[in-house]
């Protein structure tokens, strides 16, 4: 075979100018050096991996180089990285970049990731790998920096677009790449234009909902792997098949995706210790509740039945979120959209200014009091989120807020404030992505999500490689609320806080559920009675608890 | 490479840069950089520019290195090295450039005043770099004779223990080259080159494989697209350059040596011995 041949003439161009002009002569102790330090930097092989040596301060632990080596020796650089959350999927990243560095086969690269983990990112390769990278702060910074950390937002923004596109990448890291699920979005349009040679997507949930979900991520990394679109979806969309019960489509994504989970590491984690909470409301506090209850089954529209989950959900959080929702429903009162019509949000306002207190950040105080350590509390909304910093100051405790809205450094900064000089660090649920606290480890779930992947998400926040103790899960929850049969009859069923992360997804993914948070708002609502919740409740989780048991089959076989 | 190589591998470095070593214990070095190490190694191009148009007192920087990872002693303030920090592969990168080109004398301690030739070498070391999606290298090391074409390899090695001088010694007198640097330089690229051509081709065949699987995926991914897109063309360019499969010759460094042919064809029988 006829093998192109390429000759790098520098050299030789140097040498003749110094014949012309008689030296200057390097050096003979210099000359061997240069001879020396080549021979022995040597790279011999095609196998095998060469970063581990390069790295004095970092021991990867086994699996993560396992996921190396198979990427470029097998994958040929091109694969999703999808290790359950907490696994290392950066250190992996990181060891493949290196790999490749030292090996010249990459040199520009382009690694997108949120925002809130820009400088994070950046930092961790510096530090741990050697390797230069740069956050994105400047344009000049694409064309003049070789490896670059940027948010996709920033990047398919005009005038980076731009410039962006025109470069040649020969490597491009994507975290959190599920959020590439949907190839109809902007985002999946930019990453699919870049120019690139090697790509490694990483995700915790490759799939999370739909079929057609890894369909599209797998065809940015290789295009035709899975088939063109039509194909694919004659082949397994048509026929109901999910990833998991086609083995041949199985196989086909196994070429170009890894993926760890906890127990298959061998390590060692810290325990998860759950508590849960019951709150009692006030008086006043139930008044409210019930005064927003009894809308329900007034034949209302489904819009509305929907403002009045929300209301309910508000309730069991703090009197400053439902007022914030009544308020943006009277604005919208003149041009009808809003849900509620005035004559039922005035009385709700009455009754809204006579709550004189709130139970459960009562119960919050006397549980940050009693751990006396550093805490992480959840909410779902913003409101909440201000009154509870406001009221922790009142009785002497400092708190950090975070919201997934910050700008970079201010995110960061939140960070290290917490970590030096706040006792507790109040984040809503658009925050809890993407920002690792593992030298904390009690976290208060002020109020719960419905998604069941979200309260994973937030879990390991500090559940995660580097925790060095058990990790303390509250749980609060307001008797007789939505929130108990969100959290009895459904958490606490298929056991979420104990489960070790990952395992939820698989068995989500394989109900395919198409949207779970759907489905509980459906039973909560419709139900005419607590007997019927119930029981479409335990409807819900034996499924999950089948499918689970399912698993623990295969997995004995 | 281990610690121990590192250290002695600095010491080296700064001694044959001409800088002096102001202490050296088994775990640190401290050395007192010269002007021009300065400008090489610590990156501060304003300072210089300024001492220069001023005409203040430069002050080159001395560096400390710790190269034993045990050492603990804040007393000692300093750079910890090891193989993969920053600092050594740019020391690295500094040795590759100035240690590029030579050009050498044998020194003959001749009993009698007799007129004694040297013959001239062109050396040239090589990296040969086999690559694709993956990549390996393998270094040569040849030498050619400039006056009758003997191609030499292991040249390195010959080479090495020589008594070798920048000036010529009394009572030698250097051939002239029949053959010219590059077309010397060209002989011995031709003879790396049917050297490679020898090598087995597995791993080229192997990854022009990978190559067309990849193109078959993507042309059938746009097979029902009416029009290509523009993204059709940047990833068929993208398997190009990732997987097709490509020799490259990075010369390392190379010069002119003048040896006595009797010091070279002992050499010579000497490797060839062993």
């Amino acid at each position: 075979m006829k093998v192109k041949l390429n000759i790098d003439e520098t050299w030789e161009a140097a040498f003749s100018t110094k014949l012309e002009q008689d030296g200057p002569w390097s050096a003979w102790d210099l000359y061997k050096l240069a001879y020396e330090i080549e021979d022995q930097t040597l790279i011999s092989e095609f196998e095998g991996l060469q970063s581990p040596k390069h790295l004095a301060d970092l021991t990867p632990l086994p699996h993560q180089l396992e996921v190396a080596k198979q990427v470029v020796e097998t994958m040929n650089g091109k694969a999703i990285l999808a290790d359950e959350v907490g696994l290392g999927k950066t250190i992996e990243a990181g060891l493949i970049l290196k790999e490749y560095m030292i090996r010249g086969l990459v040199k520009k690269v382009l690694i997108l990731v949120p925002a809130s983990l820009v400088s994070q990112w950046a930092m961790e390769l510096n530090q741990k790998f050697y390797i230069p990278a740069v956050p994105q702060r400047k344009s000049y910074v694409w064309d003049q920096c070789d490896i670059v950390v940027s948010s996709i937002d920033t990047a398919k923004r005009s005038p980076h677009r731009e410039i962006v596109l025109e470069q040649d990448y020969d490597l491009i890291i994507i975290d959190e790449a599920h959020k590439l699920k949907n190839n109809k979005t902007k985002n999946y349009e930019f990453v699919q234009s870049l120019k690139k040679k090697f790509c490694l997507l990483l995700t915790a949930t490759p799939i999370q909902n739909r079929i057609e979900e890894i369909f599209n991520l797998v065809s940015l990394l290789k295009p035709g792997h899975l088939g063109n679109k039509d194909y694919f979806e004659e082949l397994f969309s048509a026929k109901k098949r999910s990833l998991q019960n086609d083995e041949h489509l199985k196989e086909l994504v196994n070429k170009v995706m890894i993926r760890n989970r906890r127990h298959d590491t061998g390590i060692e984690w810290t325990k998860r210790i759950v508590q849960t909470i019951p709150v009692e409301f006030s008086p006043k506090e139930r008044e409210l509740y019930d005064a927003i209850t009894s809308f329900k089954g007034n034949g209302l529209h489904p819009s509305s039945a929907f403002s009045i989950l929300t209301l309910q959900r508000e309730a069991c959080s703090s009197r400053e979120a439902v007022y914030m929702t009544l308020k943006n429903m009277l604005e919208r009162q003149e041009d009808q959209n809003s849900a509620l019509t005035e004559h039922m949000i005035t009385p709700l306002m009455e009754l809204l200014q006579q709550v004189p207190q709130n139970a459960k950040a009562e119960k919050v105080l006397e549980l940050v009091q009693k751990i006396d350590d550093k805490v992480i509390i959840f909410t779902e909304y913003r409101a909440t989120q201000l009154y509870l910093q406001w009221y922790l100051k009142q009785h002497g405790i400092t708190s950090v807020p975070f919201r997934g809205g910050f700008k970079r450094g201010k995110k960061d900064w939140m960070k290290q404030l917490f970590e030096s000089h706040a006792q507790v660090f109040i984040a809503t649920e658009a925050g809890g992505e993407g920002i690792n606290l593992q030298f904390c480890h009690h976290i208060i779930n002020y109020d719960l999500p419905w998604n069941p992947m979200r309260l994973e998400q937030r879990i390991g926040r500090v559940h995660r490689l580097g925790q060095k103790h058990d990790v303390h899960i509250y749980n609060l929850a307001i008797q007789h609320t939505v929130e108990e049969h969100i959290l009895k009859l459904l958490y606490e069923k298929i056991n979420l806080f104990e489960r070790v992360v990952g395992e939820l997804d698989d068995i989500l993914t394989k109900l395919d559920l198409k949207n779970i948070e759907e489905h509980i708002q459906d039973i909560l609502f419709h139900s005419r009675s607590e007997g019927e919740i119930k029981i479409k409740m335990e409807n819900l989780t034996s499924i999950i608890q089948y499918e689970d048991s399912e698993e623990d089959q295969h997995a004995a076989n | 490479m281990q610690q121990t190589d590192i250290h002695q591998f600095l010491k080296r470095y700064f001694l044959a840069n001409n800088c002096s070593i102001v202490t050296e214990t088994s775990s640190y070095l401290t050395v007192q950089l010269t002007i021009e190490l300065d400008k090489e190694l610590m990156n501060r191009p304003f300072y210089w520019h300024y001492i220069e148009k001023t005409g203040g007192e430069a002050t080159p920087a001395s560096l400390t290195f710790i190269t034993d990872p045990a050492f603990e002693d804040d007393s000692v303030q300093g750079e910890r090295i090891h193989f993969g920090s920053p600092r050594l592969h740019q020391i690295f990168a500094s040795t590759q450039k100035l240690g590029g080109f030579i050009h050498l004398y044998e020194q003959v301690a001749s009993a009698q005043p007799t007129n004694q030739p040297l013959h001239p070498w062109l050396a040239l070391n090589i990296k040969v770099s086999y690559k694709c999606d993956r990549k390996k290298d393998e270094l040569l090391s040849l030498g050619i004779n400039l006056i009758n074409g003997q191609i030499i390899e292991s040249f390195h090695e010959l080479i090495i223990n020589q008594n070798l001088s920048s000036k010529i010694s009394d009572y030698c007198f250097t051939l002239s080259p029949f053959i010219k640097p590059k077309s010397a330089i060209a002989r011995l690229t031709s003879y790396v080159t049917d050297y490679v051509k020898a090598q087995p081709t597995e791993w080229a065949e192997k990854a022009q494989e990978r190559w067309y699987e990849d193109l078959a995926l993507l042309d059938h991914f746009y097979e029902t697209a009416e029009e290509l897109p523009e993204i059709y063309m940047t990833e068929k360019t993208a398997l190009q350059e990732l997987y097709e499969p490509t020799i490259l010759f990075k010369f390392i460094n190379g010069g002119l040596f003048y040896i006595s042919p009797e010091t070279m064809s002992r050499q010579f029988n000497k490797t060839q011995a062993g």
